[in-house]
């Protein structure tokens, strides 16, 4: 049960009259009585919501940075009607609105409500409670009850990188032969015999095909094609330290915990908390993780195209998702509902269980790219002693977001204060310069980018080493 | 077409949002006035309800209103008697003496019968101006004759403060008076001034006290009386009544002998029983508010940490211990790094060796260079800021170059 305002404002008028009668202690009394009977009589009179029934409908998938909508269908099986309040509660980071909504179901019939989910957070979402308030005639009273109607909404990588994409295929195209630029074909793959035309590159001319026909023939090439390209996301500590400015206004997590009032309307990219803190000047911006997975899903949708298998790994310290096999077509869903439940856990990385995880998963030589961090102390101990099992089979590429912070901070200048920053900043460039140097050494290929350019800088990477056959 | 639509729209929008923006703010107006209205009448009934009466403490030595007596009190310390104003018998007990006049008015609050007697054994002399409580006690042996009026009468007696003074404000009560007493200003039958020795003090009783007031001390012969009276000693201990008439000991009686109301008894009955009646009010607000409509939600955040954190860590540290050693051959490697390329030395080239190629690039003396960039660690931080202006500097030299 629960009171309304209006029990409160009755009590309180009451006062007046107390205050204006001869007998006021027995008006006292018959106040509190005459409240507690119209309060019980609402309580009875109010609808049932112990028999009441719900029916959730409505998506279950939604990209981070965009909304759906969840209906949730209310049957009252009930003799009277119910009117009150509906709270459809969800977890604060699903962004639900609105917060409550007016509810009016006659008996023996069913109403359909509406939620908008504007999630602020990737991951999983789940609806927690759903709980109905029935208010009695008088609106002194109401009933309540709390009910579960589970549904959960899987919130995906927002993928921001796509829009890299077409500039990317256009030079894989290009690399393809398909490109009209009818230059000897990057890639070293025979393709096909086609007939001369002008402008074609005399050096592709396949004499012995032409000896065979009357025409002149020249071969034409391709880049190599069904080559395997598995990409392996760390999940460890390294990849929970957030950088730069979060592109999506709010940061992936940026929410309210369970405040009552505080959860407004909260649409749409920009309400203060992003751009207000300036590029990477604390907790606003994304985690190395998420601007990892963006530039996985560049590097996935790329090769895909460019027709190699892909597959992905994430691993800290035991397999936290996979996808294998997945079909051209379904890889990049496969992908991004494989990622959005991830989150970087606090344990340092297990390089030895990952190397293991990668040559039991790529028996045939591959590109293993590894998303990671260039930190010295987790690469020393770490990934430096096993990458020799990994180098000697397959190609490895290991990439890591650079901290624009770091590099503000190693301008620094003016005060004593901003010279020490510069030194603690040039002394991390130069250990992870050092690293960089240590990798490339063992002829593993490595990128190092800033946040916004990470994804892009990754897929020329991809295309270098296509173009150059390496694969 | 469809941008001519949207425009229209858009502005239909916004002109209706701005009407009701408008209505918003004005409703908020007219709220804000009733508000402000609400307050002020609140603020200003009592002071309309208050009875018109006079505000001051009646015969308070310290008191300036037209019914006290600073100007009594003033005209007596200049004249060199020492005024002790006291507000409970106890301590006028307390402070009177063998050479000290006990002045008691009708304004004094006596409380008890027992604080009279405790008053009437003081030592010292005692004079007892208007219908003071307790009078029998203070007193003894005189009698009222009747009630008279106020106004100036002669002295018409030996006494010499009475003589002196000639015509006086004097009437209230008429005392007859006791064998061998002396009374002056003569009403009715009796005198409305009576001294005599009892017990070995000296009382003079007053029938009036409003003589001894800022209003009527100028007139007449009023003020020479009044100093003749209660200047007699070099002490007087004026009785006035408190701030607080509960503070009064053993106040349980009034200046009346009526029973001293509280702020409790002067509120009616009904007010309390409303006021438990609205705390019932509170309490049902309460739990209207404290029902909550579902439970809290919890939910399980990451980690908020940013990358970083190890770096402006490593900076603070610096910072602190003044590690001007680790910070000047960070600077400097980090400045060699960067001119080992442009300057065409191999990476693996010694700082000199890069200082060397910097100086014959820039045409510079090698000295300062090769101190620049190997030198010793900077002395102080305005050393350390210098240094790495001056690579700076040298990096810009050898990029322009």
């Amino acid at each position: 049960m629960a009171l309304t305002g209006r029990a409160g404002l009755l009590a309180a008028l009451a006062a007046i009259v107390v205050l204006l009668a001869p007998e006021p202690g027995l008006v006292v009394l018959a106040a509190a009585l005459v409240l507690a009977a119209l309060v019980t009589a609402d309580l009875l009179l109010a609808g049932g919501v112990r028999g009441l029934r719900f029916h959730r409908d409505g998506d279950n998938r939604v990209r981070l940075g965009g909304s759906l909508v969840i209906g949730l269908v209310v049957d009252n099986p009930g003799p009277r009607r119910l009117r009150g309040v509906l709270r459809d509660a969800w977890q604060p980071s699903a962004g639900a609105a609105p917060r409550r909504q007016a509810l009016d179901v006659p008996p023996g019939e069913r109403r359909r409500l509406v939620t908008t989910l504007t999630p602020v957070r990737r991951g999983d979402r789940e609806a927690v409670a759903v709980t109905v308030r029935s208010v009695g005639p008088l609106g002194l009273a109401a009933r309540q009850r709390t009910f579960e109607a589970p549904w959960t909404v899987r919130v995906l990588p927002p993928f921001l990188s796509r829009r890299h994409l077409p500039a990317r295929l256009a030079r894989l195209r290009e690399m393809d032969g398909r490109h009209p630029a009818l230059v000897r074909g990057q890639g070293t793959e025979f393709d096909s015999l086609r007939e001369y035309v002008v402008g074609d590159d005399v050096r592709s001319i396949d004499w012995r095909a032409s000896a065979r026909r009357s025409d002149v023939v020249v071969r034409t090439w391709r880049p190599e094609r069904d080559r395997r390209v598995l990409i392996v996301l760390d999940t460890g500590r390294t990849s929970a330290g957030r950088i730069g400015t979060a592109p999506l206004g709010f940061g992936p997590d940026v929410s309210a915990p369970g405040s009552d009032a505080g959860r407004g309307p909260k649409a749409g990219p920009g309400p203060g908390s992003g751009p207000g803190s300036g590029p990477g000047s604390g907790a606003s911006g994304w985690p190395r993780l998420d601007w990892s997975m963006d530039a996985a899903l560049l590097l996935a949708a790329l090769a895909a195209r460019a027709g190699d298998r892909v597959d992905f790994l994430a691993y800290d310290r035991a397999v936290r998702a996979q996808v294998s096999g997945a079909s051209r077509t379904e890889l990049l869903s496969s992908m991004v509902n494989a990622m959005a439940p991830i989150e970087a856990e606090l344990v340092e990385a297990d390089a030895a269980g990952m190397a293991a995880a990668v040559l039991s998963r790529a028996r045939r030589r591959c590109l293993v790219v590894l998303l990671t961090d260039l930190n010295t102390a987790a690469m020393e101990e770490g990934l430096l002693p096993v990458l020799p099992q990994l180098s000697a089979r397959h190609l490895v590429l290991a990439a890591a977001v650079a901290d624009p912070r770091v590099a503000e901070m190693a301008a620094g200048r003016g005060s004593a204060e901003a010279v020490y920053d510069a030194a603690a900043a040039e002394r991390l460039r130069g250990e992870r310069s050092e690293v960089t140097a240590t990798l490339r050494r063992q002829g593993v290929e490595v990128v190092d980018a800033l946040p916004e350019d990470f994804a892009p800088a990754l897929a020329d990477a991809y295309l270098a080493l296509k173009a150059a056959g390496r694969l | 077409m469809t941008a001519t639509t949207t425009r229209t729209t858009t502005g239909t929008t916004t002109g209706s949002a701005t009407r009701a923006g408008t209505r918003r703010r004005g409703r908020g107006t007219a709220w804000g006035t009733l508000v402000v209205l609400l307050v002020l009448g609140a603020a200003a009934l009592p002071a309309l309800l208050a009875p018109d009466q006079p505000t001051g403490r009646l015969l308070d030595p310290a008191d300036t209103s037209l019914i006290g007596s600073s100007a009594l009190s003033r005209l007596l310390e200049a004249h060199g008697v020492e005024v002790v104003r006291v507000e409970t018998p106890g301590a006028a007990v307390a402070a009177a003496g063998p050479q000290t006049l006990l002045l008691i008015t009708e304004a004094s609050l006596l409380g008890s019968h027992d604080a009279a007697v405790r008053l009437a054994e003081a030592p010292g002399d005692r004079l007892i101006a208007g219908h003071a409580s307790f009078l029998d006690v203070l007193a003894p042996g005189l009698n009222r004759e009747s009630v008279e009026r106020v106004r100036s009468r002669p002295p018409r007696c030996a006494l010499r403060e009475a003589v002196r003074a000639g015509d006086a404000f004097t009437g209230g009560i008429s005392f007859s008076s006791p064998p061998g007493s002396t009374g002056c200003y003569p009403a009715g039958d009796g005198h409305t001034l009576v001294r005599y020795t009892e017990d070995g003090h000296t009382v003079t009783a007053l029938g009036d006290a409003s003589f001894l007031t800022n209003m009527w001390l100028a007139d007449d012969g009023n003020a020479a009386l009044a100093l003749n009276l209660a200047g007699a000693r070099p002490k007087l201990v004026w009785l006035a009544q408190g701030d607080d008439p509960a503070e009064a000991e053993d106040g349980a009686t009034g200046a009346d002998g009526e029973p001293a109301r509280s702020l409790g008894d002067l509120i009616p009955g009904g007010v309390t029983w409303a006021v438990f009646q609205l705390v019932v009010a509170v309490a049902v607000t309460a739990l209207w508010r404290a029902r909550r409509l579902g439970p809290v939600v919890t939910e399980r955040l990451p980690v908020v940490v940013r990358a970083s954190e190890t770096v402006e860590g490593r900076g603070l540290l610096y910072r602190s211990r003044r590690a001007r050693d680790r910070a000047a051959l960070a600077l400097r490697a980090a400045a060699a790094d960067r001119l080992a390329p442009l300057l065409g030395v191999p990476r693996t080239a010694t700082a000199e060796e890069v200082a060397d190629a910097a100086a014959a690039r820039t045409g510079q003396d090698p000295g300062p260079v090769r101190a620049l960039l190997c030198g010793p660690e900077p002395a102080d931080d305005a050393a350390l800021v210098a240094l790495a202006a001056d690579l700076d500097t040298l990096e810009r030299q050898v990029r322009d170059s």
